[in-house]
């Protein structure tokens, strides 16, 4: 009987240990939608430096893996499955901010000193639904000109070409099929949009800076007769300068290509440099600004992902210290380097060399010139986007394959985008 | 006569030697990517034999990637479901195969029917009805999504085999004064063992490789399966094909072991004679 | 009154012996499988999550205006015919060649059917490697052969891709008719074999005569449940071609992936999926009409 009573006792202490153990330990979920091991790496290293801050705070990482991940955060957000930080990315956020489960950030940017060192635009970039910031951008993203010195050398080629025209020229001098070398790394899987857009554009001098697809006066340039010039020259890429097989090549295929030295130019974001890095040595390659088009001009576009807050999370202002602490020069710094991305934080810039580095010249030089290189935003906030991405690559891929002419493609681009901005 | 049995000895050896090499090819090829060092995986030429054996993408999985916690996972979930399924269908499906009743072609009808739903269909709906009960990211919804996969196959396969066992060595049983569930045990079952472990083992495979739901399901890094592992190996950098070989070498095994056990029912044929007359 | 209360004994015990399986099949695939039928009718996507609607025939009437659909659907035919075929023949050579004993049949049997064994899914994307222009195993062994002297496109050419994941399909899938139809061999008494022998049978009538009568049901059970599988069977391509280029490796289930993965259109996706139930469930009942009920009395 004494057993007995000993033992519901010290059952019932432990179990209020337990509990007063448990209110005071808070465990926030968080998920992000770029995974792959290395980044979770980088991740849960962050998390522990937030956690030996917070003593009381437990970060719950969620990986999903890197094709479904949209998939999994829209089930969970939509039924209120426990999440506290959510990674969002540019092409995904209209999406994801219209299920209506997204804290508006814009009370707390408010209140926030650290938002005064975000690079200039960003948040403007950001506020994609109804002038709203519904994420705080961890890495920005843009394309420069990648290219191979080593490989080119052997060609004579030793400057990084400015034009688009040099570019193809090169791409063409170089291409011989029976070496398997080929000029240029084409896209033509995986959602190509910026690469066929930041040629194509390059023929028009007066792209709407808000609008891709809008020319200054208001109209769409597909039936403009220099957009059929850009598309033809993207379309002579693949015929002439890249190997058929490019027509599947996503990401990674087209690294895998650039690191094998097949195709020595390659349009790349800076998250490329952190593979580079470790599949190439130093110097084997460096990056240039895109090359302008006859109009003397390129258009860019900053990419971005960033972290939320869901309206129904019970941990709201901490989801905000990770936010914040997320944000700080030193881990911003180093989420970046480990992971490629370029820093959020113009302290970064100023304060960390190796920003300024010669792997990050291309960058560097095309911030500096913002009447050549005219950043240009995408009409993310059209419910259209989502599927125009994958229209756009499916209808791209015919005509490559010669299944439809360059006029019957920009048609139905026309029509698709005639449509979607009820025009 | 003889000299025709000869040819037909080598013609035989020779075309089981075709389905051999188309086999073992991709298999020898995932065996040497996952023991070759990360820089000869991608290397061109292709490197064919690597100059020493390295064990890196091994450790990885284990160290780095925790494979070892994902293994015992899959292996909860898919001894559980498969056991249940295939105690389920030995139910439902001796009736189906011994009793004639009211709505069994209905019955019957549902399971074929159930074969044809796209899992996509289910994703949503299934997905709502499992938070409601608080069971996201929980093994056991995996373990019952799972026994409803395998399920409506099993009563199919299990029907077929429970049909072609006579009912006259049941009723001879009964007749002993043995009772019907006694007689299923002693009798039934016994005869019908391949075509229980042929069930075990399609249900074992099917759900060991179930990647779709449990991508879905399953948040924590400490309840994944292996197909989840295996799938968030495919990142936007492309696929380490050195950790993802020496993944589906692991993740092969058990399916083998089952499958090596099954087989000694299934292809050697133990029913001859006891079932047939 | 003993009568009925041993009818009633039975009735209990039919109803308790079915109960496990039907409760789940019910609750676990009929009751979503409804629900994922109402929303083929409404417009639930994230965009439209805060105000779904009923839209009656939309999302079907949006489908059937589309050009890639009916790609898709045409692609789905071959896809099956050609997969099923060579899966059913070359899984039944199989079975023959080992029906015989011979030594190291065990193992030789663990190395042929593991193909069964992995998912479907990453063997796609596995071949999609092995078969890659550039720098793929395939080519490279064909070009050390001297059989070619360039790379063959096999998954960038749309001809050549949509053969190349039916080819692998057949790789993938002829161990499952192999392992069916050589469990249904072995079950063939030696004692009809025998006769036949006795009666002054070839080996050509004898398979005829006596194997392949015995086998049917086995034969005709198998293939209707691998046509409807087949058909639902997106791993393969998916982790080959994604469906792609331009559309051409599509198949419904795949053109399904691509509208939940691209579109997040969740009701329009659910009509793809009714569409596929609707051509099985006419698939399943022709095929029925023409197979006796003996021989569905095997499934």
């Amino acid at each position: 009987m004494k057993v007995k009573i000993l033992v519901v006792f010290s059952v019932l202490v432990i179990a209020l240990f337990a509990m007063s153990f448990a209110a005071n330990t808070v465990t926030l979920n968080m998920i992000q939608v770029f995974t792959s091991p290395q980044r979770t790496h980088v991740l849960e290293t962050i998390i522990k430096e937030f956690e030996a801050l917070h003593p009381n705070v437990h970060i719950n990482l969620i990986s999903p893996p890197y094709e479904s991940a949209y998939q999994k955060v829209y089930l969970m957000l939509s039924t209120n499955q426990p999440l506290d930080i959510v990674e969002v990315g540019d092409w995904s956020l209209e999406g994801v901010v219209q299920l209506g489960k997204m804290e508006n950030l814009e009370p707390y940017i408010a209140k926030w000193s650290g938002a005064k060192d975000l690079i200039p635009g960003l948040l403007k970039a950001v506020r994609v639904t109804g002038g709203k910031a519904y994420i705080i951008p961890n890495g920005v993203y843009a394309k420069a000109l990648f290219y191979r010195p080593d490989i080119l050398a052997k060609f004579g080629i030793t400057q990084p070409p400015a034009t688009m025209k040099e570019l193809y020229n090169d791409c063409l001098k170089i291409t011989n099929p029976t070496k398997n070398q080929y000029g240029f790394d084409f896209r033509g899987t995986g959602l190509p949009t910026n690469f066929i857009d930041i040629i194509t554009t390059s023929y028009l001098n007066d792209i709407d800076p808000s609008n891709m697809y809008k020319l200054k006066n208001g109209k769409l340039w597909f039936k403009d007769p220099r957009a059929l010039e850009g598309l033809k020259l993207y379309l002579n890429f693949y015929k002439n300068t890249a190997p058929k097989d490019s027509i599947n090549w996503g990401f990674d295929a087209q690294v895998n290509a650039f690191v094998a030295g097949t195709t020595p130019f390659l349009f790349q974001d800076p998250d490329t440099t952190g593979l580079l890095n470790s599949m190439l040595k130093k110097g084997q390659y460096k990056t240039a600004p895109l090359p302008v088009g006859p109009s003397g001009k390129v258009y860019p576009s900053y990419g971005f992902g960033g972290w939320g807050i869901p309206n129904y999370s019970k941990h709201k202002e901490l989801a905000w210290e990770f936010i914040k602490f997320f944000t700080t020069p030193m881990i911003s710094a180093y989420f970046c380097k480990e992971y490629g991305a370029l820093p959020v934080l113009k302290s970064v810039y100023e304060d960390d060399p190796y920003f300024s580095s010669g792997v990050f010249e291309g960058w560097k030089k095309m911030f500096s010139d913002p009447q050549k290189y005219v950043f240009t935003s995408y009409p993310l906030a059209n419910p259209a986007w989502t599927r125009w991405t994958k229209y756009q690559q499916d209808t791209m891929q015919q005509a490559l394959l010669g299944r439809i002419t360059l006029d019957q493609l920009t048609t139905k681009w026309y029509n698709f985008w005639k449509k979607a901005f009820g025009m | 006569m003889r000299r025709e049995k000869k040819i037909s000895k080598v013609l035989r050896f020779f075309f089981l030697s075709i389905y051999l090499i188309a086999a073992i090819v991709p298999l020898y090829w995932i065996f040497l990517t996952s023991v070759k060092s990360p820089h000869e995986v991608y290397a061109y030429p292709i490197v064919y034999w690597p100059k020493h054996i390295s064990f890196e993408s091994y450790k990885f999985l284990f160290g780095f990637a925790n494979f070892a916690q994902y293994f015992k996972n899959s292996l909860f979930v898919s001894i559980t479901a498969s056991f249940l399924a295939m105690s389920f269908s030995i139910l439902s499906g001796y009736i189906m195969a011994r009793y004639k009743f009211r709505f069994k072609k209905f019955l019957i009808i549902t399971l074929f029917l159930a074969q044809m739903i796209p899992a996509y269909l289910l994703m949503i709906p299934q997905y709502t009805m499992f938070s409601k009960l608080g069971m996201i990211n929980n093994l056991w919804a995996l373990v019952i999504v799972y026994v409803n996969i395998a399920a409506s196959f099993s009563t199919i396969m299990a029907r077929g085999f429970f049909s072609r066992i006579p009912r006259s060595l049941e009723e001879a049983a009964m007749i002993d004064g043995t009772s019907r569930i006694g007689a299923i045990f002693r009798v039934t079952l016994p005869l019908s063992l391949p075509g229980i472990a042929a069930i075990f083992s399609f249900s074992f495979v099917n759900t060991w490789n179930e990647l779709f739901t449990a991508v879905l399901f399953i948040n924590s890094n400490s309840k994944m399966t292996v197909p989840v592992a295996l799938n968030s190996f495919i990142s936007k950098a492309g696929i380490q094909w050195n950790v993802m070989s020496a993944g589906l070498i692991v993740a092969l095994l058990p399916t083998i072991i089952v499958f090596a056990f099954a087989q000694r029912y299934i292809v050697a044929g133990l029913t001859q004679g006891a079932v047939k007359e | 009154m003993k009568r009925s209360k041993a009818h009633r004994n039975l009735k209990n015990f039919i109803f308790w012996m079915l109960f496990p399986t039907f409760t789940i099949v019910a609750i676990l695939t009929y009751y979503p499988t409804i629900k994922g039928i109402l929303l083929a009718f409404e417009d639930y996507t994230v965009f439209t999550f805060q105000n779904i609607q009923f839209v009656g025939w939309q999302n079907f009437e949006t489908i059937f205006s589309d050009p890639n659909f009916f790609i898709a659907l045409w692609n789905t035919v071959w896809w099956i015919a050609l997969s099923v075929a060579f899966q059913f023949v070359l899984g039944f050579a199989l079975a023959l060649l080992m029906r015989k004993p011979f030594r190291g049949r065990g193992v030789y049997a663990g190395i042929v059917f593991y193909p069964w064994a992995l998912s479907g899914f990453a063997l796609g994307i596995l071949w999609s490697w092995l078969l890659n222009g550039q720098f793929g195993l395939i080519n490279d062994i064909l070009m050390k052969l001297h059989l070619i002297h360039h790379g063959i496109d096999f998954l960038s050419n749309p001809s050549y891709a949509f053969i190349s994941v039916i080819a692998v399909n057949v790789w993938y899938g002829i161990p499952f008719f192999a392992i069916m139809i050589l469990a249904a061999l072995q079950s063939i008494p030696n004692s009809l074999y025998e006769a036949a022998e006795i009666d002054g049978a070839g080996s050509v009538s004898k398979f005829f005569n006596v194997t392949l009568p015995y086998i049917k049901p086995t034969v005709v059970s198998t293939l209707l449940l691998r046509v409807i599988w087949v058909m639902n069977f997106p791993d393969i391509i998916y982790g080959m071609t994604k469906g792609g280029p331009a559309g051409s490796t599509n198949i419904l289930a795949t053109y399904m992936i691509n509208i939940v993965y691209f579109e997040s259109d969740y009701s329009k996706a659910s009509a793809v999926g009714l569409i596929i139930i609707s051509i099985l469930t006419a698939y399943a009942l022709t095929y029925l009409k023409f197979t006796s009920s003996y021989e569905l009395g095997e499934i």
